[in-house]
């Protein structure tokens, strides 16, 4: 390791440490490193501004987060909720299923998991511990947990992110993610059932059959937004990115026309909010743009490689020394960070071993994705705790057994590349 | 002064809001334009719905996007909707994470300000560099040093920022323990 690049990770390190934002510890300790190499310090804002404004496919970041805020505003989450009500909620641990099965349905249509959270969620643990047959830790648990097949499903920022960092496709990435999401609300909906029996919730009175069409109606526009996206996206009609606009626009069109839940100061409050979470997220993308090139002059990924296929691992070893590295740093750092600082080191190493890289990506960001309920630090437990008010104590109580589930199903998806892979293949992915 | 603190406050709001619909709307039209290119004689009716005029739209929703970005952070994000390492933050005892405050806001103020004159002379030889496609929109004045131009902004006014926060923290202590703070760190 040079010199300037110890003095480079001891600022990150320490300035982190000590509370201050990533994205101004990484800008500052890019700077240390350029100083020190005697590169000058301006280069670190002409990375930094150029990887903005040559990376087109970062643009669907503010629009999904622009579409996710609509639908949460506009009564489209609640709509929602009532057509999963009528459908599962007649089973044992029913509101809990309502949970899963709402959440699969959101997460096909915004691509972020804190948005689902805070959106969707929120309502449903009002619900699960109004009816009394839930403790408060169990609903939020359960929440927290489902909303992370947010991202896996597309759209998804973290897969666009990825996308970024590897040069793979967006489109089959998103594909890749179809299969996996199902199966992981699959788990989290057996892992519910289990815990329901075993502790005897009571089941919910069932929403009569014959209200069901009724219901399904209501929430049949918002139910296509799925559908339109997907097509939008592989029927050639938009790019992925496009296809964010496309969300934002039928949401818009949903909420404010067909609702009409949503007025113009709604939604300038949506639109100031929009700004203020992108820009927040654009600037951790900044910097790790530039850490990305202080690690690439350093040469570390090359490095990483060759050691690491000089050490003869074999591709699964490395997937799971990989993932277990990714889930321990889950426990400590945001999934963004992840994806965009820590990722990138072993692309190269995937490369050399001959592991596929929309698989990886998927296995890497459905990691991430359970990084985000990993206590101590995990976002989507701090995101309920902000907007419910339930400790975290409870939360964080209630979480194992579904953590536990998810990791499983992590696993089954490192073991089985097929389950990542067998949709994309169909579409026409050689890999 | 607070009232003018708060006009400036919404002021800056009102301009990221506008970039943010104005990026939204430009998606819009620009898959629009493309379905009505194939009707040829949408474009010979109505010379303004002439598909090749509109070649600058995604230029145009990549400068936006860079300038919600910067403008953002430095006026509308807070510091709590930050990505924030706050572990370590969040359980120390107030004295030192008074310290940690100051500490932090001088490196990031003094960082930045070390960065902005080479940033500058790094930035100068964009004067002489033509955007791609904005030209059509904007005029033929604009160069891409005027596009880079939020970077600069946004150095002076974060290092502004937390040169204030490093000084208010030395005054009073740490924000999230002065009175009033919604905390995000009170996990």
């Amino acid at each position: 390791m040079t010199l300037e690049f110890a003095a480079c990770l001891l600022t990150l390190f320490f300035l982190a440490g000590i509370g201050l934002p990533v994205a101004y510890s990484i800008l500052i300790a890019a700077f240390v490193y350029l100083g020190v190499n005697g590169q000058g310090v301006g280069i670190a804002g002409k990375v930094l501004m150029d990887g903005l404004y040559q990376s087109f496919i970062l643009l669907a970041v503010p629009l999904f987060i622009v579409a996710a805020n609509i639908m949460n505003a506009g009564t489209i989450s609640e709509r929602l909720l009532q057509f999963c009500v009528a459908a599962v909620g007649r089973f044992r641990g029913g509101l809990g299923h309502v949970n899963i099965v709402a959440s699969l349905i959101f997460s096909g249509m915004s691509g972020s998991a804190v948005a689902d959270a805070a959106g969707i969620g929120k309502i449903i643990i009002g619900m699960m511990t109004k009816s009394g047959h839930y403790t408060r830790g169990y609903a939020a648990a359960i929440t927290a947990a489902s909303a992370t097949i947010g991202p896996i499903i597309p759209p998804s920022i973290p897969m666009v992110l990825y996308a970024l960092v590897s040069n793979t496709s967006i489109g089959f990435l998103f594909l890749g993610g179809i299969i996996p999401g199902l199966f992981m609300g699959a788990v989290l909906m057996v892992m519910n059932t289990v815990i329901s029996t075993r502790r005897n919730f009571a089941v919910e009175e069932p929403v009569p059959l014959r209200d069901l069409p009724r219901h399904t109606a209501n929430a049949f526009p918002a139910l296509l937004m799925p559908a339109i996206l997907l097509y939008g996206i592989y029927g050639g009609v938009t790019t992925p990115t496009e296809a964010a606009a496309v969300a934002a626009a039928y949401a818009l069109l949903l909420a404010g026309l067909f609702y009409r839940a949503l007025s113009f100061r709604a939604l300038y409050g949506i639109l100031v909010e929009s700004a203020r979470s992108s820009a927040a997220v654009g600037l951790v993308i900044g910097g790790a743009l530039i850490l990305n090139y202080v690690v690439a002059s350093e040469n570390i990924p090359n490095i990483v490689a060759q050691s690491l296929v000089g050490l003869d691992v074999s591709p699964l070893t490395f997937l799971i020394g990989v993932n277990v590295l990714f889930l321990l740093l889950g426990c400590v750092l945001d999934a963004t960070t992840i994806i965009l600082v820590i990722i990138p080191l072993f692309l190269p190493t995937c490369r050399e071993l001959g592991i596929d890289l929309v698989h990886f990506g998927v296995v890497a960001v459905v990691n991430c994705m359970i990084g985000l309920i990993t206590p101590p630090y995990g976002i989507l437990l701090f995101v309920i705790n902000a907007v419910t008010q339930i400790p975290l104590r409870e939360i964080i109580g209630e979480i194992w057994a579904f953590l536990g589930v998810l990791i499983l199903a992590l696993a089954c998806l490192i073991l089985f590349p097929g389950i990542v892979l067998w949709l994309p293949r169909v579409f026409g992915y050689p890999g | 002064m607070k009232t003018l603190v708060n006009w400036f406050r919404r002021g800056t709001e009102f301009v990221a809001a506008m970039m943010m619909a104005a990026m939204f709307l430009t998606f819009i039209l620009q898959i629009g334009i493309r379905y009505s290119a194939k009707l040829e004689w949408l474009g010979k009716t109505f010379p303004f719905l002439e598909p090749s005029q509109y070649g600058w739209t995604l230029e145009f929703c990549l400068a936006l996007w860079v300038w919600i970005v910067f403008w953002g952070a430095a006026f509308v994000v807070r510091e709590r909707d930050h990505v924030t390492f706050d572990i370590i933050y969040g359980h120390v005892s107030p004295k030192t994470r008074r310290w940690f405050a100051i500490i932090g806001g001088t490196a990031v103020c003094a960082g930045l300000l070390w960065s902005v004159e080479p940033t500058l002379s790094k930035f100068y030889i964009l004067r002489l560099k033509k955007t791609a496609t904005l030209s059509h929109l904007l005029g033929d004045w604009v160069r891409m040093r005027d596009i880079y131009s939020v970077y600069m902004l946004f150095l002076l006014v974060v290092a502004a920022r937390y040169g204030w926060r490093a000084i208010s923290a030395f005054r009073h202590g740490a924000d999230i323990d002065q009175p009033g703070h919604d905390g995000a760190a009170q996990q």
